[in-house]
């Protein structure tokens, strides 16, 4: 075990009203609508807690991830692994480790930790403020262009201590800067472990972010993570997420359209197996005026895999001439999948044009016909209509070599 | 090459094809018409092998019992099928979709594959015959296509597939003229010593393009008349009110059989 978290980070206080909130509060429960479907006696024998030093050598890895050009940061058991990390890059971009920063410049990262106790969603969030020493930060000067993605890559090694690390990201995107980040999830080993990731993110005037997760942990582990954004006026988010790891894989977006004329665009492609819970908890707070944003998830689930998509429209008082749209479709390919969908719109404001709709289906018995009648084999026929339900998120994704690395995980042929 | 004896098919307890008997030889074509609701449709997807039908009697080509075969297995011997409504399958490229399928095709037949560069090629040509533009084979099967557009994919496919039996199932619905032009032509292009065609269609129009070698009329489920092609300008002026009135008391007779 490394230093204990008062050592390593001098917001004490922070860390301490964290805790407070899980003492007060306490864990979520199926009884709150966010964790329904969380397996919360699994996720109780996990010890989150300061970071783990690993017991054994870094993994390769390799074919674990995509393939980038560009500078990225690896962190290890909730660690950065500096050897593995490159933390040049081009001009306008800031690269450096979580404690660094929060050592070297506290009152500029105070705004990612310090949280009101009404900032606080649940006590895994409430851990994460309280545990997590290390990280990664991503800082693109204003006006910056960057031409390279940023590559944050978690690793996770658990032991018999049943380890969950606590990291943190933050992003932050100057006035008229744009960077694509691609956060990559993924561990090793059989042991039950987890990880809980928060990562904030800050995108400032007519700003544009594309933010890519690939959550590919072990089916021996649980993941948690937390994506809370703030767009300021003009400014563009793209978030593409792939839920694919984890028994328990757990993404949440909260991105509150701060500042007028802000557009964000949310997708993502959950595909489970064997009995993954693969849950999205989605949040667009619409508090400014003119904003527009796009939800768009699809849902592949086969074997006894259960997916979720919560997904909530808030226009605040005053946000008039929003205009929201989400969609939520899936395809269940087992009698013992199930998909539970559940739209959720608080309209405050006037003139709001809001749509949303989902689908539960199964593959398309015409269409496997018309494959087979075209001498495809059942078995091929299926598979790419599978491929093709789920391409059309995968698609959304703008660098080639993370299409590629998806498609290679889901086991599609390059096309 | 191809025998149909006492072909029935029935679909939820209702018989549509009776006792169809039917034989096509090397190099035919022969169209096939009917009114709504005679079974033409249901006697294509019974060669193609669509799933719920109940069907008894006997189907061979060349000698191989189709009805003993998944679809895919009918298409490796030799049988393509134009489909009425040619189905949308978004995400699926159909480059892809046609190069699979030739692939498995082959595959099944012990043939060697066709490589990427190869098969550019022979879609190509196949492109050319429809007057396809490139941008077609990138995009969706059939998703987004016009009706004319998914009917064109049709006879691209079939002459990417190169058939020994194809079975056109209302190619010329929902064709304007130029479309109905190019797919009739496409179809001309395709015929071939080693390949029989079976045109089905509602409208002596597309058999003015598609000089068939004999017309086959199907009334309830079986064939009640046979010629040449000046039999479809015969039903053209008159209808097949003629045929119906005929066979009133055999199609009674057969639905009591189907019951009892």
């Amino acid at each position: 075990m490394t230093a204990s978290p008062t050592a390593i980070d001098p917001a004490v206080t922070g860390r301490a009203a964290a805790l407070d909130w899980v003492e007060l509060s306490g864990y979520p429960t199926r009884r709150n609508e966010a964790w329904r479907y969380a397996p919360h006696k699994k996720l109780a024998e996990l010890s989150f807690g300061p970071p783990v030093a690993l017991t054994t050598s870094v993994p390769d890895l390799g074919d674990l991830i995509p393939a980038l050009d560009g500078p990225r940061i690896v962190v290890v058991n909730g660690v950065v692994n500096t050897e593995l990390s490159t933390m040049t890059g081009p001009t306008g971009l800031h690269l450096s480790s979580l404690l660094d920063a929060r050592r070297e410049q506290p009152d500029r990262l105070a705004v990612h930790f310090d949280r009101v106790k009404s900032q606080i969603s649940d006590a895994y969030m409430a851990l994460n403020i309280a545990f997590g020493g290390d990280g990664a930060v991503v800082r693109v000067d204003a006006g910056a262009t960057l031409e390279v993605p940023i590559h944050i890559v978690d690793v996770e090694v658990p032991d018999e201590t049943r380890n969950a690390s606590c990291t943190g990201v933050v992003i932050e995107l100057g006035a008229g800067s744009s960077a694509t980040v691609v956060e990559t999830r993924i561990g090793v080993g059989a042991d039950f472990g987890g990880s809980n990731i928060r990562t904030t993110i800050t995108i400032a005037d007519d700003a544009s972010l594309e933010h890519v997760l690939l959550q590919n942990v072990p089916a021996s582990h649980m993941h948690l993570s937390n994506i809370d954004v703030t767009q300021g006026a003009n400014s563009k988010f793209l978030a593409r997420s792939f839920n694919l790891g984890a028994s328990y894989g757990r993404v949440a977006y909260r991105v509150d359209l701060a500042g007028s004329r802000a557009h964000a665009d949310l997708s993502g492609l959950f595909f489970g197996f064997g009995d993954q819970v693969l849950d999205q908890q989605i949040n667009v707070v619409h508090s400014a005026k003119n904003c527009t944003s796009r939800q768009t998830y699809r849902g592949v689930l086969d074997d006894a895999s259960t997916g979720i998509f919560n997904g909530g429209i808030d226009v605040l008082p005053g946000a008039d001439g929003t205009d929201a749209e989400q969609s939520n479709k899936n395809l269940i390919l087992s009698d013992r999948a199930e998909v539970n969908t559940q739209p959720r719109l608080e309209i405050l404001a006037d003139e709001v044009a809001c749509k949303h709709g989902a689908t539960v289906g199964q593959l398309d018995e015409s269409a496997m016909y018309y494959m087979r009648s075209r001498g495809i084999p059942a078995v091929e026929a299926r598979r790419l209509l599978i491929n093709g339900f789920a391409d059309q998120v995968v698609d959304e994704v703008s660098i080639e070599s993370v299409r590629t690395w998806i498609n290679q995980r889901l086991g599609h042929d390059d096309v | 090459m191809l025998h149909v004896n006492n072909l029935t098919a029935a679909i939820g307890g209702k018989q549509i094809l009776n006792d169809l008997n039917l034989e096509v030889g090397d190099n035919e074509i022969f169209g096939l018409l009917g009114p709504n609701g005679s079974g033409k449709s249901t006697f294509a997807h019974a060669l193609a092998g669509r799933d719920g039908y109940d069907i008894t009697g006997e189907v061979t080509l060349d000698g191989a019992d189709l009805l003993d075969m998944e679809p895919e297995a009918r298409a490796a011997a030799g049988v393509f099928m134009g489909f009425q409504y040619p189905v949308e399958i978004p995400g699926v490229n159909n480059m892809y979709f046609l190069r699979t399928a030739l692939n498995s095709v082959r595959r099944a037949r012990g043939e060697t594959e066709v490589g990427a560069r190869d098969f550019l090629n022979v879609s190509k040509k196949a492109m050319d015959l429809v007057e396809m533009k490139e941008d077609f084979l990138y995009r969706s099967v059939n998703a987004g296509f016009s009706g004319g557009e998914k009917k064109r994919n049709e006879i691209l496919q079939m002459a990417i597939m190169e058939p020994r039996l194809a079975v056109l199932d209302e190619t010329d619905s929902g064709l304007d003229i130029d479309a109905l032009r190019i797919v009739a032509g496409g179809v001309n292009a395709l015929r071939s010593p080693e390949r029989s065609m079976v045109v089905i269609t509602h409208y002596q129009r597309l058999l003015d393009y598609i000089k068939p070698d004999f017309v086959h009329v199907l009334v309830d489920g079986r064939i009640v008349k046979s010629g040449d092609h000046t039999l479809a300008l015969h039903l053209e002026a008159n209808g097949y009110a003629d045929f119906e009135n005929d066979l009133g008391d055999a199609s009674e007779q057969s639905f009591a059989g189907a019951q009892s």
